[in-house]
């Protein structure tokens, strides 16, 4: 580590970097911490309507170093780069500023030499179909790290079943979201090994495409545009609908039904009125080999109740970088099959990267008791 | 305070839009004009310690090009019928043009640029372009016109500073990081939101912050838009992202 102007320090220049992630903030609170861990425990922390003033007006750029090992050994290096994008700028009406922040980002991570870009929450969003809209690439290659958000959201599905001994055979799955490159995704890898699947999205078309795709595998599938047509019918609920802020309400959903809040931002809103309903937040990772932030980060950029969780679109990027494997793992929409989620996970697992433990905005839904074997020691250690 | 330049103002007919919001546009001249008779003693200051003829001509070139700059805001005061005074000794300027002076009175050059090319300039492109936008008649055309040629400016002293970090990154990093602490933190006083340690001695009156809302402005809006083109001259010379994200991070709001 070598140590720059000001005190920051920054791994030397000439190390080779594997990857970059591009994320953005998901609230003014996250934000603030970042500005906060920026500016030193011994700076007043800006207050926030400061924060509001000031962060739009940041242009995008590298705030930490990130280091991950694997289980057998190896380590990657890579960036986090802030897309600075506010965190009540995600609507449609900011859609093109917001891909001009993306892409600024992207150039960052190219101009810093990353050999794979993972896209972080609304980054994938905004870029998925419109890859061409990125900066050219050289010898960097893209991921929307999609494919292994879907292999940790269908993981978090069954684990939460096992919890509630439910038989997810029996289930009636709605997806929330389920035209979208992760709900379809999620899709293909749910409908065999469940009862029925119900799919709600905003376009008719795409709706159509994916359900007779599904219904061509002998699943029985029903679509709606109206969520409420569904939401008493399910079961099992996974929301991964693009919303800029957490603003879902499922309606009169079953009591105990199990709920995957997959959204970045989250999907739910926080009135939305469902006191038996079993919720975690899926698509998380827990990486088991070691995370480095420089400067530190830990506990900020990622802000989970349990330690060196991240988002699945991230981890992909770091996986893949882990594995040697730079090349565009997932790209545009709808192309997420269950053997590619096989491959990913399979590639994950082998560097120590497993499903997080389960979790809500209450904290826990279970303990590390439920980590896999040996993980508990390891993460102490 | 006596002002550099004696504004003879014969207030003329002006429209009844700009007559409301004179005292405003008045105050903002006032202030575009203190920076640009600075900028004209930091460049004549410049052109003593240059060796080169060359640089020597270019220093003083500049130095006229500032106080042409500073005269062209006097002119569009009189066009709305109000008198643009300068206090370049008013305590932030002042503290700007001492900050400038201590990098002269050590021959450096190098420091000389980063101060008056990266860090004031920077404030003076990105503040002139956000009152071009909207700023009306010949008054935007001005403040618009003049940022693009302060943008030229750095442009010239961008290849310079270049190749100076080509030679040795880590000590030209610590210089900027140095004279950044020195004048960034004036600066970002001078910005904030709202003049917390009284009157700047610029405005005529009370501080014209809160009145900035009334010509489509904001305090908030000129102190990102400095902040943006700071950090984006920062990266364009090549500084890490992370290292100058900080820097900014930590100034006073």
């Amino acid at each position: 580590m070598g140590h720059t102007a000001a005190g920051v320090a920054s791994p030397g220049q000439s190390a080779a970097l594997d990857f970059a992630l591009i994320g953005h903030q998901e609230s003014w609170r996250a934000a603030a911490d970042v500005i906060a861990v920026l500016r030193g425990p011994e700076r007043t922390p800006i207050p926030d309507d400061e924060i509001k003033d000031i962060l739009p007006w940041i242009p995008p750029r590298t705030v930490c170093h990130v280091e991950i090992g694997s289980m057998i050994g190896t380590k990657a290096r890579g960036l986090y780069i802030d897309s600075f994008i506010p965190p009540d700028r995600l609507e449609p009406a900011y859609v093109h500023e917001n891909i001009a922040r993306v892409r600024k980002a992207a150039a960052c991570a190219i101009n810093a030499g990353a050999k794979i870009i993972s896209l972080g929450g609304f980054s994938s969003i905004l870029i998925e179909g419109n890859f061409d809209q990125l900066p050219e690439k050289h010898d960097t290659v893209f991921t929307t790290g999609n494919t292994l958000t879907v292999a940790f959201i269908v993981q978090g599905i069954v684990r939460m079943c096992a919890l509630e001994g439910r038989d997810l055979e029996k289930s009636t799955l709605l997806i929330v979201g389920a035209t979208g490159d992760v709900g379809s995704g999620c899709a293909r890898c749910l409908a065999p090994i469940v009862k029925r699947v119900l799919l709600t999205a905003r376009n008719v078309d795409r709706l159509r495409r994916l359900a007779t795709e599904l219904e061509s595998d002998g699943v029985e599938v029903e679509t709606a545009t109206d969520l409420q047509k569904f939401s008493a019918e399910a079961d099992v609920v996974i929301c991964a609908a693009s919303l800029a802020s957490p603003s879902l309400l499922l309606g009169r959903i079953t009591s105990d039904a199990i709920v995957c809040d997959a959204g970045y931002p989250k999907n739910l809103s926080p009135s939305a009125d469902m006191p038996d309903a079993k919720v975690f937040f899926g698509g998380l990772g827990q990486v088991t080999g070691g995370m480095r932030f420089t400067p530190d980060f830990h506990g900020v950029l990622n802000r989970h109740p349990f330690p060196d969780v991240v988002h699945g679109c991230l981890l992909e990027g770091m996986a893949l970088a882990l594995e040697r494997r730079f090349e565009p793992f997932s790209q545009g929409r709808g192309f997420i099959t269950l053997e590619r989620v096989q491959e990913i996970e399979t590639i994950a697992a082998r560097h120590g990267i497993y499903l997080a433990p389960l979790y809500n905005a209450n904290g826990p839904v279970e303990d590390a008791l439920h980590l896999p074997d040996g993980m508990v020691e390891r993460m102490s250690a | 305070m006596e002002p550099m330049i004696s504004v003879n103002s014969s207030p003329m007919e002006c429209s009844s839009s700009l007559s409301t919001t004179a005292p405003i546009w008045q105050d903002i001249l006032a202030q575009a004009m203190t920076g640009e008779l600075l900028a004209a003693m930091n460049y004549a200051s410049l052109s003593e310690i240059c060796d080169d003829p060359a640089e020597v001509a270019d220093a003083l070139e500049h130095a006229q090009g500032e106080r042409g700059h500073g005269a062209a805001f006097a002119a569009e005061g009189r066009k709305i019928g109000v008198d643009v005074t300068n206090n370049v000794d008013a305590k932030h300027w002042k503290r700007l043009r001492e900050a400038f002076l201590r990098c002269i009175a050590e021959r450096d050059f190098i420091a000389c640029l980063i101060v008056q090319e990266i860090m004031l300039e920077s404030f003076a492109v990105a503040s002139y372009s956000r009152v071009g936008k909207v700023a009306p008649g010949s008054l935007g055309k001005t403040f618009a016109r003049i940022a693009a040629e302060e943008e030229d400016h750095v442009d010239h002293a961008m290849s310079i500073l270049r190749a100076e970090r080509a030679h040795d990154a880590q000590s030209f990093d610590d210089k900027v990081y140095r004279l950044h602490l020195d004048v960034m933190t004036t600066l970002a006083q001078m910005l904030a939101k709202e003049c917390k340690d009284g009157h700047c001695e610029v405005c005529h009156h009370t501080c014209v912050k809160p009145s900035l809302f009334d010509v489509s402005l904001s305090a908030a809006e000129l102190r990102g838009a400095s902040l943006q083109q700071y950090l984006k001259t920062l990266d364009m010379l090549g500084l890490p992202g992370e290292v100058t994200l900080a820097w900014v991070t930590q100034l006073p709001v």
